[in-house]
């Protein structure tokens, strides 16, 4: 009886707050300045028409993240790897990726169903993951979305083979955290890529520019040979991609090697 | 526009619902699923708001990889809160 009332509180407080969420929407209405910065937003986000300040991408919230923007999801990718080295650091010696004793692909892990589902259905995952990423100036997605999707793959091995199966094919956390440490410098790199070239041919250009800007005429290529790029969004979402995903990977390795032998491990 | 805002009240209820399910859940791995319907809920949520871009972050990480990491979590420690 007691939870039911309980229950019916909380309900009735839920929907209490969604009336007044609704008829507060119904009054506060976001501000002409606010509407303004979007309708800049949609009208230059592709506008052939307009081409001293459009980006060329179709999907406005890439262009918002990695265009308008830039600079907060470089800051975001930052403390991402911050985060993920300081994993690492505290699970030092916690964990030892080195193979113990005997350890059988054949013998270990689920049932022979499940692994041959799972090689399967591997490359199809890894299939979508890398169209959001790499689509991801076009399409709802981009690179953290694509990195994320593409993550699954080496956390459905570990449960479905065993934990040092991802090991003994040589996916170890050093290696992913090389690759993760390539995603952040070509981040970087792009970042200043319009720049160098402003440089290379002694013209004015910004730091995270991308299509040509009024008294900064370098740019990035809109399109390479018909196929639309958004200059700097696709190398973004690439490296993006390739980051989030050996991140995740780092991040499942020490969580489930952690405790099971090591140097220091009890 | 009446599906969406069907969507709109149906769907924090659910999520609602499934809050309440998780934490008076004794058993932490039924608890952990509880929390992976919450999420869908939001999910639903989010797409009804028509912001693809975030319910396809919200999805992966918070359906796929926050479950996975919970259980990972519960499979160190015991399965039933006492």
């Amino acid at each position: 009886m007691r939870r039911i009332t309980e229950l019916a509180v909380i309900i009735s407080l839920i929907l209490g707050v969604s009336v007044l969420l609704v008829l507060a929407a119904s009054i506060l209405i976001p501000g002409v300045e606010v509407r303004q910065l979007a309708f800049f937003y949609l009208y230059t986000t592709i506008n052939p028409w307009f081409q001293n300040y459009t980006v060329n991408s179709p999907e406005a919230v890439t262009a918002i993240v990695w265009d308008y923007r830039g600079l907060d999801t470089l800051f975001e990718t930052s403390v991402f790897y911050l985060a993920l080295i300081a994993g690492l650091a505290l699970a030092r010696g916690l964990f030892s990726e080195t193979l113990q004793g005997s350890f059988n692909e054949k013998t270990s892990g689920l049932s022979t169903i499940v692994k041959t589902v799972t090689r399967v259905t591997a490359p199809m995952i890894i299939a979508v993951g890398a169209s959001i990423g790499l689509h991801g100036h076009l399409t709802p997605g981009g690179g953290f979305q694509g990195g994320a999707t593409i993550a699954v793959i080496p956390l459905v091995f570990i449960v479905v083979y065993s934990a040092f199966f991802l090991i003994a094919r040589g996916v170890t956390s050093n290696k992913m955290l090389v690759l993760r440490s390539i995603g952040l410098l070509g981040i970087g790199f792009i970042s200043i890529a319009t720049f160098l070239i402003g440089l290379a041919i002694g013209r004015f250009a910004y730091v995270f520019q991308n299509m040509p800007k009024p008294g900064a005429i370098v740019g990035l290529p809109a399109d390479i040979n018909g196929a639309l790029i958004s200059g700097t969004l696709w190398f973004f979402n690439l490296f993006e991609m390739i980051a989030v995903a050996a991140g995740f990977t780092i991040a499942f390795i020490i969580l489930l090697l952690a405790g099971r032998g090591g140097s220091g491990g009890r | 526009m009446i599906t969406s805002i069907l969507l709109l009240i149906i769907a924090p209820l659910l999520s609602i619902f499934f809050v309440y399910m998780a934490v008076t859940e004794k058993d932490l791995l039924k608890a952990a699923a509880y929390s992976a319907g919450q999420s869908i809920a939001y999910s639903i949520l989010l797409q009804a708001m028509s912001t693809p871009d975030i319910v396809m972050t919200y999805i992966a990480v918070s359906v796929g990889l926050y479950s996975a990491l919970l259980v990972f979590v519960i499979s160190k420690t015991e399965r039933f809160e006492r």
